[in-house]
């Protein structure tokens, strides 16, 4: 695990090409896409199949809160993307500014949904019916998926409290990639999940 | 390449230093913090040859049982976990791994002139997450709770209620851990495709071998997460009591199937892709003649891929879903065929055009041609709807798939075994004790799967762990039976003839059969750092480029592109080859094999239903990858 | 040369895009259909079906004419000649000949569309 001593060498041109670590990262979330697309195509598929969706003495999803909080969510990828940039451009004060207030909004947007997610499980179960495993499996999935983005959030953060190096932008980079995916995923996740209100 | 001429002084200096950087730590803790992908894929190998014998042993005791009609070698439920275990063994833990963590991971790199893959821990982890899946799988061997209703485990009868036992959750949970090695795997080769190529190596450069793998690891990114969310709902329903699966609370048992198969149809071209790269590997270097139709070869191998995602319910033609639905997949289907047999054409006609030396490798994909033809035949023959309901569940779908899998995936593995175990291990292999092995294999291998299209013809149905006489099936199981034990015996001499010249054989040198791929210019086997010089490339086969491996040797002795001042590869741009940055790489590490514990004890923790433990693992991974990401490369 | 990279890719993606939209809309379409939630939905089947593949086909039949425009203009090149213009080509010739195989799926489902309009299974 030693670091081998290197001589100081010229600074690199800007490569061409996506780092391989953005690579990684932009495959991996093709695997995602799959995952959440057999999510929604089942929510689909158990509601083609019902008669009533939701079952009989099950309440109607919530529509307003979830789509507002939704919204607030996706504007954080403008924090995101402007940390990007700024860290291209090598303004470390700005990348970790921008990059705390996106973690800021993403964590009070995580805690809100984790209320509510708490709040539907008291008044409907998984157990009651497909309708219910399909809606808590399908939105405790993206909440999964918006609790590892925190967790890269502050990983990064903690990182780059001791600068910027061309390893730690990969990791930006790729996080950023990883939000802007959440996001839009987030916005397909909350129709679905509203739609028999709709 | 320099590795037969004289060296001069400088270039001996440079490899000198190449060696020092690259060399590895010795004994058991090199192995265990390897990130070299030649290692990996050696340990790949040997898993993997482990796994097919685990797998190999369950089916001769199945046909040992269905010898004879009415016999009680073994009892239905212990007839029910062979068969089970058979096809997990077989598919996730030898076929898969074999085919892209041993050969894959041994040749990509070499092939285009890299120094490792793209994330070398990453693909350690890989192969650590195999073996954390495959011994969680096996536990349940000898625990006596093998899952026990199918490979592709089909729900109402997987679910808690006829299968209470832990041996559908062994099955559940190591396909959901098998899913995340093969995953990574995938990722890092796509990664290392696109972007480590050796400059010059723009896309339409690439060995055929190479365009095999990327179809097979876009399969695996595309593909395994149906499984995935299959097995987490079968778990959700039952340890959680969820109802995904069951009519009765809005479920639907063909949830469990589509969702299956729209993961199991990429999986089938998966196993076999890789096969056809070997075999396009194999070809020209015997036939001494570049592949006709390149570019159709190249393309034909991501189409398949491809279009093999459209057709998944044609696994589900007898289940009573409105053929207005499963037109299109039969539709598919017959599509689906025409690549493959562009494929076939270009291999034959190469053969035929070259001046074809037939050594063992190649004896192997001639039979591998023969049986991809005849089980190809017996596959199209499903698209049609009828036919397939006629004979599904029966024995010509058994004979269909084994004529695909052992006789097209399983040959080129074998061929291929042969063909580069001169570079692995150095030495050359016995000539005619291999021609001898191949024959007795082909013998074995038609003998054992051609009567079961016969005997599902006239009615036999799969999955049975006996049979009445007077049926007429006798005679055709017997013979089965007995190819199953030629067969073995074919497999047996293949491996003594490989463990025999490893010790006995005599030197390979860099390049025996004059292959056109850029394993073969650099030494059997190849130092830690592959090549000392990054080759410059210009065709597909730059190993018959000779004035370009004459540039190398100047290129050495002047220092361009030796990359000597640590653990350096090239990045090239992804379309078109041209150098963009110098990497550098990590060298060993503790980490692939502590986040490879890790995550096993946190699925051994969800098997037992201990989640507080299982979330306190979920923590240590989190901080080993913490652990692993502060390790940074030296910056400019 | 930048229009000869993207005629290249879109011959290349065209018709495997056309083909994974018809496939997946006509999927849709006849589950719907044929389900007790989407019998109540009030459409144009047979319009729609007819819609989505005549557009799938004229897309794929644009991208075969990309395809073949390309690999005629950069016909002086071998396969493996130097990039970009080499791997134009070269992918210009394979996109040539899958463009033919995604054109025959997509008529292939148009008539199995129209053959079967029943929801009855066999």
């Amino acid at each position: 695990m030693s670091e081998h001593a290197l001589p100081r060498r010229a600074p690199r041109p800007k490569p061409l090409a996506h780092p391989n670590g953005w690579w990684g990262m932009a495959l991996f979330l093709g695997s995602e896409a799959v995952l959440f697309g057999a999510l929604l195509a089942t929510y689909y598929y158990l509601r083609f199949k019902a008669v009533h969706w939701p079952p009989l003495g099950t309440p109607e999803p919530k529509v307003v809160l979830p789509l507002v909080l939704t919204a607030i969510l996706v504007t954080t990828s403008v924090p995101m993307q402007l940390a990007l940039r700024a860290a291209q451009e090598g303004r470390l004060a700005a990348t970790r500014l921008l990059l705390a207030v996106a973690l800021a909004v993403q964590a009070t947007y995580f805690g809100l949904q984790i209320h509510l997610f708490l709040g539907d499980l008291a008044k409907f179960s998984p157990g009651d019916h497909a309708y219910e495993s399909i809606y808590f499996t399908l939105v405790g999935a993206h909440h999964t998926h918006v609790a590892v983005g925190l967790l890269l959030d502050v990983w990064l953060l903690l990182r780059l409290s001791t600068g910027l190096t061309r390893y730690r932008l990969t990791g930006l980079w790729a996080t950023t990639f990883f939000w802007h995916f959440v996001n839009g995923l987030a916005v397909l996740v909350v129709l679905t999940q509203v739609s028999p209100a709709l | 390449m320099a590795t037969t001429e004289v060296l001069g002084l400088r270039a001996r200096e440079r490899i000198g230093r190449l060696d020092r950087i690259w060399e590895e730590r010795p004994g058991l803790v090199g192995w265990l913090t390897t990130v070299d992908h030649k290692r990996i894929g050696i340990l790949y190998f040997f898993t993997t040859l482990a796994f097919f014998g685990a797998g190999g042993v369950e089916a001769l005791l199945m046909r040992t049982q269905l010898a004879r009609p009415d016999d009680h070698v073994l009892g239905p439920s212990r007839y029910d976990q062979l068969m089970t275990m058979h096809g997990v063994t077989m598919i996730f833990l030898f076929v898969i791994p074999m085919t892209i963590g041993a050969f894959g991971n041994y040749l990509v790199p070499l092939m285009l002139g890299a120094r490792d893959m793209a994330f070398p821990r990453l693909n350690a982890l890989s192969y650590w997450l195999f073996l954390g899946s495959g011994c969680l799988i096996y536990a349940s061997v000898f625990l006596n709770m093998a899952p026990d209703a199918g490979w592709f485990d089909y729900v109402p009868l997987a679910l808690k209620r006829y299968d209470t036992g832990l041996n559908i959750d062994f099955y559940a949970l190591g396909l959901i851990f098998n899913g995340i090695s093969s995953t990574v795997a995938a990722i890092n080769f796509v990664v290392t495709i696109f972007k480590l190529r050796a400059p010059g190596m723009s896309l339409n450069r690439m060995p055929l071998f190479v365009f095999a793998i990327l179809a097979v690891s876009l399969s695996l990114i595309f593909a395994l997460p149906a499984l995935t969310v299959d097995c987490v709902f079968l778990e959700l329903q039952r340890r959680l009591g969820f109802h995904f699966f069951d009519v009765g609370h809005g479920g639907s048992a063909l949830l469990w199937q589509h969702l299956f198969w729209f993961f199991g149809h990429p999986e089938v071209y998966i196993i076999v892709l890789p096969a056809f790269g070997i075999a396009t590997s194999i070809i020209p270097t015997f036939a001494k003649h570049r592949m006709i139709a390149f570019p159709l070869v190249a393309m034909a191998e991501l189409l398949v891929a491809f279009i093999g995602f459209g057709v998944w319910a044609h696994h589900m033609f007898a289940t009573g879903i409105p053929t207005a639905t499963l037109v299109f997949f039969a539709a598919a289907s017959m599509m689906v065929v025409i690549p493959s047999t562009i494929q076939i054409y270009a291999w034959t006609v190469t053969v035929m055009m070259g001046k074809p030396e037939f050594k063992a490798p190649l004896l192997f994909i001639g039979g591998f041609i023969t049986f991809f033809v005849i089980g190809g035949l017996s596959g199209i023959m499903f698209a049609a709807i009828p036919f397939d309901q006629a004979t599904t569940d029966t024995y010509f779908v058994v004979a269909h798939f084994h004529f695909i899998i052992f006789g097209a995936a399983v040959f080129p593995i074998l061929g291929g075994m042969y063909y580069w175990f001169p570079k692995v291990s150095g030495r050359l292999y016995h000539e005619p004790v291999a021609k001898a092995s191949f024959w007795l294999t082909f013998l074995g291998t038609a003998l054992t799967f051609f009567p079961m299209h016969i005997v599902g013809l006239l009615g036999m149905p799969r999955r049975v762990y006996t049979y009445q006489s007077g049926l007429g099936w006798d005679a055709y199981n017997l013979s089965e039976t007995i190819g199953a034990f030629i067969l073995t015996a074919g497999l047996l001499l293949i491996f003594g003839n490989l463990v025999w010249s490893r010790f006995r054989g005599p030197p390979a040198g860099p390049d025996p059969f004059y292959g056109g791929t850029l394993e073969w210019a650099t030494t059997s086997p190849p130092p830690h750092y592959n090549f000392a010089v990054i080759p410059t490339v210009t065709s597909p086969y730059p190993n018959w480029d000779r004035d370009d491996r004459a540039e190398d040797a100047r290129k050495l002795e002047a220092g361009e592109l030796v990359l000597e001042e640590g653990h350096e590869t090239p990045a090239s741009t992804v379309r078109d080859g041209y150098l963009d940055e110098v990497l550098e790489m990590p060298s060993e590490s503790w980490w692939p094999l502590t986040l490879g514990v890790f995550v096993t004890l946190l699925f051994v923790m969800l098997l037992l239903a201990h989640f507080v433990v299982a979330g306190i693992f979920g923590a240590l991974c989190v901080l080993a990858l913490g652990g692993w990401h502060a390790q940074e490369p030296a910056e400019a | 040369m930048r229009r000869s990279e993207l005629l290249q890719w879109f011959g290349l993606l065209g018709g495997a895009a056309a083909w994974t939209c018809q496939h997946g809309a006509l999927l849709f379409l006849s589950s719907a259909r044929c389900n007790p939630a989407g019998a109540r939905w009030a459409f144009g089947m047979t319009g729609w079906q007819i819609g989505v593949t005549v557009a799938a086909a004229a897309v794929a039949l644009a991208a075969e004419w990309a395809a073949v425009v390309t690999a005629l203009r950069t016909r002086e090149l071998e396969y493996d000649g130097p990039p970009p213009l080499g791997r134009i080509h070269f992918f210009a010739l394979a996109a040539s000949a899958g463009n033919v195989l995604f054109l025959g799926a997509i008529v292939l489902n148009g008539i199995g569309a129209g053959w079967w309009s029943s929801c009855g299974s066999s």
